[in-house]
């Protein structure tokens, strides 16, 4: 089942054979420090960015890494990108281990650098395309085939020959997710690739990269987001990492349910705290608010309904039967802060 | 060599999209020889003897002098420069995840920018000319080697400067120290000759020292590669020691940006 209010998109085959095979991923990085600390003769502090991390992707997977700024997302998608060696553990992309095979790791993943400014603004989109074509090897005629396929991927074949400083962020960031595509890699990091568009824009990239990067390529996809909704949207699967360990790994339908998708909100009228507690009391409802009613004596409860929308039914028909109105009954979406703090709580009781 | 040259292209595209300022920069350069033409005239009597055997005249001295100086900064200068400003844009996190070989990617970033300084000394040198400096033009294509080993002797201070910037986010004093004992003790204003006592000695240890005694000979007296074989072929061995030892530290500070997480961090 996809997720309540998610953008229905068609499902791409998923390979049984891992694309990326993760196990026991650690990696540090030093502190810095002043002065007095370097000639204490103390040893030098570290900062864990990574810690045990360990799980599968499988070939044609779209796969979310959620977690808040700091969690390790970066660091995991440079070591992926081979820009950061890790301190133990292994990183293997199809196959080849990342600290031993890098060049063939490089010949096989792209990262899609989400900044704008890592574009030559100064070139025009045809001339960033050409410039990355001869670094990845393409050359001639295959080369300009594959900057025309994909610049019409793109929707930008209008705007190619215009310089890149005049290009809107949408825009750009399909240049760049262009730019990774130009050497067919089989594996695609994606970091917040969102992170500078509107709501609009957003969503519209969002399918973009869906059906057209990894439906229609056939790309495998790690996404980096902070934004549990797009997770959700895009993602088969998603995984969470918080402060540098993955706490939760699941099917987006199962981790969505599991962790949020019960959560709703009922507008009623008079606020029957009766009606409340024999519904919490039968297990109908959990971890109910009830907010203070508003001026036309509505009052919004929010609470996990036990079966979702089954439980919501149960619900609405046990209010109308003590003849309490019931205006609206909806989901409520997660935020990350949420979605977290249960992961957390439910990784604690395990 | 491809991908280093399509490297080049892009920053020359970049470069030249300024227009105005591409073609002022080079008005300004033919414009800066004139006070070079005079006040070297002023001198030509006081610096007549001191700089016999590397060329007659002194506007010429000095414009062959001053020529190779900025080919030097440009080359010590252009890769650093060019790698900090792929850092803090995100190009180089780009271009380090393509399957481009270092040296490709560090002749790239450099090269347009040391092509543009010997394109400028060119225009350097025919406005002299113009102005009436003794140049053996027939001796143009003799002096190319040299120019070509200049660039190749300083080309290690540029990759060591890098492998500081790649490790550490910083320049270090190398390039400065470097260009300010070439602009004064390489025989750019005067030869080094004429240094007084043990500070001449530091000149020794200067590539542009060599160069300069190599290339005025061919350049302004019309002498051929032969004769100036000694200087040459120090050149050429300081050239092979110390671009290996570069190659070596560069790669241990690839090693050592990996580790600590500096690699295309911005």
């Amino acid at each position: 089942m996809a997720p309540t209010g998610a953008t229905a998109y068609v499902t791409p085959a998923v390979s049984s054979s891992p694309a990326v095979v993760l196990r026991g991923l650690t990696k540090s990085f030093p502190k810095q420090r002043g002065w007095r600390a370097m000639f204490s003769g103390k040893a030098r502090e570290s900062v864990r960015a990574l810690t045990d991390v360990s799980c599968e992707v499988r070939a044609g997977e779209f796969f979310g890494l959620l977690g808040e700024n700091g969690a390790g997302k970066t660091t995991l998608f440079k070591i992926l990108a081979t820009l950061v060696t890790p301190d133990s553990g292994s990183a293997v992309v199809g196959g080849h281990d990342v600290s031993k095979e890098p060049s063939h790791v490089r010949e096989l993943l792209a990262p899609v650098i989400a900044d704008e400014r890592s574009l030559h603004w100064r070139l025009s989109g045809l001339e960033n395309m050409r410039l990355f074509a001869a670094l990845h090897g393409l050359r001639g005629a295959q080369a300009t085939r594959r900057i025309e396929e994909l610049l019409a991927l793109v929707n930008l074949v209008e705007a190619a020959d215009r310089l890149v400083s005049g290009y809107s962020s949408g825009m750009k960031q399909r240049l760049l997710v262009a730019r990774t595509l130009l050497a067919r890699p089989s594996v695609l990091l994606l970091d917040e690739p969102t992170r500078s568009l509107d709501p609009i824009s957003a969503r519209s990239f969002r399918q973009f990269l869906r059906e057209d990067v990894a439906l229609a390529q056939g790309c495998t996809v790690l996404l980096a987001t902070h934004n549990a909704e797009e997770a959700f949207e895009l993602c088969d699967r998603v995984g969470v990492l918080h402060r540098g360990r993955l706490v939760a790994t699941g099917a987006t339908p199962e981790l969505a349910r599991e962790v949020g998708e019960d959560r709703f909100a009922i507008w009623i009228r008079p606020a029957d705290q009766a009606a409340i507690d024999t519904l919490a009391a039968r297990g109908v409802m959990r971890e109910v608010k009830v907010a203070e009613p508003d001026a036309e004596g509505w009052s919004r409860i929010e609470c996990d309904l036990r079966g979702g929308l089954d439980g919501a039914a149960e619900a609405i028909a046990f209010f109308s039967l003590r003849g309490v109105s019931v205006a609206r009954c909806e989901p409520v979406k997660l935020s990350l802060a949420d979605l977290l703090e249960r992961v957390l709580a439910r990784h604690a009781n395990a | 060599m491809h991908k280093a040259w399509a490297l080049i292209r892009s920053n020359w595209l970049a470069a030249s999209s300024y227009k105005l300022s591409f073609m002022f920069s080079f008005g300004s350069l033919i414009l800066s020889v004139v006070p070079i033409f005079f006040i070297s005239g002023a001198l030509q009597k006081t610096m007549a003897d001191v700089i016999k055997g590397q060329g007659d005249q002194y506007f010429a001295f000095l414009v062959v002098g001053l020529i190779a100086l900025n080919v030097v900064s440009s080359t010590v200068n252009a890769l650093p420069s060019g790698l900090q400003t792929a850092t803090s844009t995100g190009t180089l996190e780009a271009m380090l995840a393509t399957p481009t070989s270092l040296s490709a990617l560090l002749a790239g970033l450099s090269g347009y920018e040391v092509l543009l300084s010997l394109l400028r000394g060119f225009v350097m040198l025919v406005a002299a000319g113009l102005l009436g400096a003794h140049v053996a033009w027939l001796r143009l294509g003799a002096s190319i080697p040299i120019i070509a080993l200049v660039v190749l002797a300083h080309l290690p201070i540029a990759i060591l400067t890098a492998a500081m910037v790649l490790a550490f986010r910083t320049r270090g004093p190398l390039p400065q120290i470097v260009m300010l004992a070439s602009t004064f003790l390489g025989g750019v204003y005067y030869p080094t000759t004429v240094i007084p006592g043990w500070i001449e000695s530091i000149s020794a240890f200067l590539p542009l020292t060599y160069g300069l005694k190599a290339l005025r000979p061919v350049l302004l007296e019309g002498r051929s590669l032969t004769a100036v074989w000694r200087d040459v072929s120090i050149l050429l061995a300081f050239t092979a020691v110390t671009l290996a030892a570069s190659v070596v530290a560069f790669r241990a500070a690839l090693g050592y940006a990996r580790r600590v997480g500096n690699l295309a961090q911005y």
